[in-house]
């Protein structure tokens, strides 16, 4: 193991750039991840019954589906049209439609929880409803969604690993490389798994901060 | 070759996505149980050391933990066999999954029944096998089958330690045909129809064991 | 003949004194009430005795053995101690029925066919064999309590422990309590009652007790303990229940509840009582 770390050392910029992909990567798809489970949520509660349906088939769709199978689609299928995308702008389209439906998903459960008096009550005070939907609804739904968000940003960072089976050059694929190279797999690989375990250790930890920061007080919490 | 024909032909690796998924999904409620039933009933040290535990296999990536167990032991002299492989990595990660799934459901069962339970003489191991378990099995379902669409989702990495399921056939079918888009179109709503199937078999299996009042 | 004596049992908790020097005994065959505020010790009494939680000092015997002794076998004593919880603690997965039969089953090592006769005659007993087959969520508060009831007088206990039979009911199925308590009474069941529950301590008909910030203050037949010449704790005690109880629903003038004026024990059975409706 000693060994292996020195020679880790030797071609540390290599790694260096892979942790700096991962985190580019999983930084990236939480924020698009979010914004675009916030926009599937509001269509999937403003529209009539068609478009709940339609944004409803869509969260299932993307939770019932690996997202590997959409990701190789991008990948290796479509320069058969045409255009071939980068790796890492097909991880992040494919991360952000995958992540946006299980978000949608959190955010819709929480909303089911919300008192339907109280929106009835900004109804009646004269709100329209993407007025109510912005003060009202999504304040409440956010924070009620704190600890699945946070859940879901470490399962971002973890998942970033998929991304290396598209020739992505993150951590887990320099560590892959590193590990050929040295012929010491079980090092290599065990580093990397130490490696995320941190990662997610600072997570949580940050995640343990917001929680106790921003969910309202006697509120159940969203489960 | 139609869009029929690609499904058609990718069927033949279906028994293998599913065979993973039954495995790793079997292996997960297992150490699930196992660790939610220690912790509950062991000493405190115990249930540190079984957090910790399910800490760290909730934390590594599933890919991870699969290269370490298939790719790594080997050198330490440990060769394990690809569903052996898949089983301890994505079934135990699972386990570490579903304890969380099953503690919160123990939390769940009221502590008055288990103090009646007590009262009427039964031992702590009989109360968790009469009262706590029949319970808190069915106040986990809709964790249970969260977890359980998961491994079915992680099981495509079951072609990269040499599997020959559903996206093993794809690969090679695509390498040859180069018709990639409608194949994993294909593998997308192969996965989306199993899905379907296990979500339904596992609320169908509820319902016939559902007790009135006792779930939502 | 004694079957359960209690003598000086102390118990600390975080150095609080919860119970300061109990004292009783319960005799083959009698009733006895346990009566006072909410906090005062009664459930913590109760579970001293089939050893839920262990005191920190005194004596108990129950029939003829020490309870509190180092190589008691606790769960074969807590088998001769019928429960009957504040809330009944019916378990939720199981049939009226299953409730009954899973000590006689799973204790008693008794066939399925047997445990089930058995357990059938316990819930005819209570008037429940038509609901044998429901689940707790389908009966109502007073049906549970029969059911729990019947659970405990399965296994044959030497004795019935009540933790506040009525407090989970409202007032005509606690009336229906008491008729249970008498009936077993008249069995020549033993049974120890404790409450917070006026009408029911008095109703009942046994020798009552108060208990206060983990003693026993007073102890007397019924008519003693309520009458003119009352002991001021109960008589503080008395006045606050009233206020709450007039607060809570206004008494009916036909059935008058004051200090001054004992009321009769047994009540006519109400029709309409737990074999009605189930509460949804
Ligand atoms: N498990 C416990 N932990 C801390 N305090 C307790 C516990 N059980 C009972 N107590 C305390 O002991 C006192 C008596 O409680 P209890 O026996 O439940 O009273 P009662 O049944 O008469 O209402 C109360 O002040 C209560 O706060
Ligand atoms: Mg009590």
């Amino acid at each position: 193991m000693i060994s292996f770390l020195a020679q880790m050392l030797e071609y540390w910029p290599q790694v260096l750039s892979g942790l700096g992909n991962t985190l580019l990567l999983a930084a990236v798809i939480s924020v698009t991840g979010l914004v675009g489970g916030v926009v599937v949520f509001y269509l999937a509660i403003s529209g009539g019954p068609l478009r709940r349906r339609l944004t409803e088939g869509y969260i299932s769709f993307f939770i019932g589906t690996p997202l590997i199978v959409l990701l190789f689609l991008m990948y290796y299928g479509l320069p058969q049209w045409g255009p071939k995308l980068t790796p890492f702008t097909v991880a992040v389209i494919g991360f952000t439609l995958n992540v946006a439906a299980y978000n949608a998903r959190y955010l819709m459960t929480a909303f089911r929880g919300l008192d339907p008096d109280e929106l009835q009550a900004a109804r009646a005070q004269g709100f329209s409803d993407m007025q109510v939907f912005q003060l009202v609804i999504l304040p409440q739904v956010m924070r009620l969604s704190v600890p699945a968000l946070t859940n879901q940003v470490i399962l971002n960072l973890k998942d970033s690993s998929i991304a290396f089976l598209i020739q992505y050059a993150e951590f887990f694929a320099q560590m892959q490389d590193l590990a050929i190279r040295s012929f010491r797999f079980l090092d290599a690989y065990l580093v990397a798994g130490a490696v995320y375990l941190a990662l997610v250790s600072v997570v949580v930890v940050a995640a343990r901060w917001l929680e106790r920061r921003y969910v309202l007080p006697g509120v159940r919490r969203a489960r | 070759m139609s869009f029929l024909q690609i499904l058609l032909q990718l069927t033949g690796g279906v028994g293998y996505t599913i065979m993973v998924t039954v495995a790793c999904s079997l292996t997960g409620v297992v150490v699930g149980l196992g660790v939610a039933m220690l912790s509950r009933l062991g000493a405190s040290w115990l249930s540190a050391v079984l957090g910790a535990f399910t800490f760290i296999f909730r934390a590594v990536p599933v890919l991870v933990l699969l290269f370490i167990v298939f790719f790594g032991l080997p050198n330490a002299g440990l060769r394990v066999p690809p569903l052996v492989a898949m089983m301890l990595s994505l079934g135990v990660i699972a386990g570490a999954y579903l304890a969380e799934v099953f503690r919160g459901a123990f939390d769940s069962v009221d502590a008055s029944e288990v103090l009646a339970a007590e009262a009427m003489g039964l031992s702590r191991f009989q109360i968790l096998r009469l009262i706590e378990i029949p319970q808190m099995l069915r106040f986990a379902v809709p964790g249970m089958i969260n977890e359980f669409t998961t491994v079915l989702k992680y099981s495509p990495f079951a072609y990269t330690v040499g599997i020959p399921d559903v996206m093993k056939e794809a690969m090679s079918l695509s390498a040859t045909t180069l018709r990639g888009v409608e194949i994993y179109l294909a593998v997308g709503i192969i996965y989306f129809l199993i899905y379907k199937l296990l979500v339904t078999g596992v609320w169908a299996l509820e319902k016939r064991t559902r007790i009135p009042g006792l779930t939502g | 003949m004694t079957l359960l004596s209690v003598q000086d049992l102390k118990l600390e908790y975080d150095g609080r004194t919860i119970l300061d020097g109990v004292s009783f005994d319960l005799a083959q065959g009698e009733l006895k009430v346990i009566m006072g505020p909410s906090g005062s010790g009664k459930s913590t009494l109760l579970r001293c005795l089939n050893r839920l939680t262990m005191p920190n000092g005194g004596r108990v015997v129950f029939e003829g053995r020490d309870v509190l002794g180092p190589d008691v076998d606790e769960r074969a004593l807590r088998q001769r101690i019928g429960f009957v919880f504040q809330n009944f603690a019916l378990y939720r997965h199981l049939t009226a029925l299953q409730n009954v039969t899973l000590a006689l089953r799973h204790l008693r090592r008794m066939p399925a066919a047997e445990a089930d006769e058995r357990a059938l005659r316990q819930l005819a007993r209570m008037d429940m064999q038509a609901h044998a087959h429901k689940y707790p969520a389908q009966l109502s508060g007073g049906q549970k309590q029969r059911v729990a009831i019947a659970r405990a007088l399965a296994m044959d206990p030497a004795v019935l422990f009540f933790d506040e039979p009525t407090s989970a009911l409202d007032p005509l199925m606690s009336r229906e309590v008491v008729n249970i308590l008498h009936q077993l009474r008249d069995e020549r069941v033993s049974m120890l009652c404790v409450t917070h529950d006026l009408y029911l301590a008095r109703a009942a008909g046994g020798r009552v007790m108060f208990l206060d910030q983990g003693r026993i203050h007073a102890e007397g037949e019924v008519d003693e303990l309520f009458g003119p010449n009352a002991d001021p704790r109960i008589r503080a005690f008395f006045h606050q229940e009233l206020q709450q109880a007039q607060a809570a629903q206004p008494i009916s003038p036909a059935q008058p509840i004051s200090p001054a004026q004992p009321m009769d024990g047994a009540q006519p059975v109400d029709p309409s009582g737990p074999a009605g409706s189930p509460e949804r």
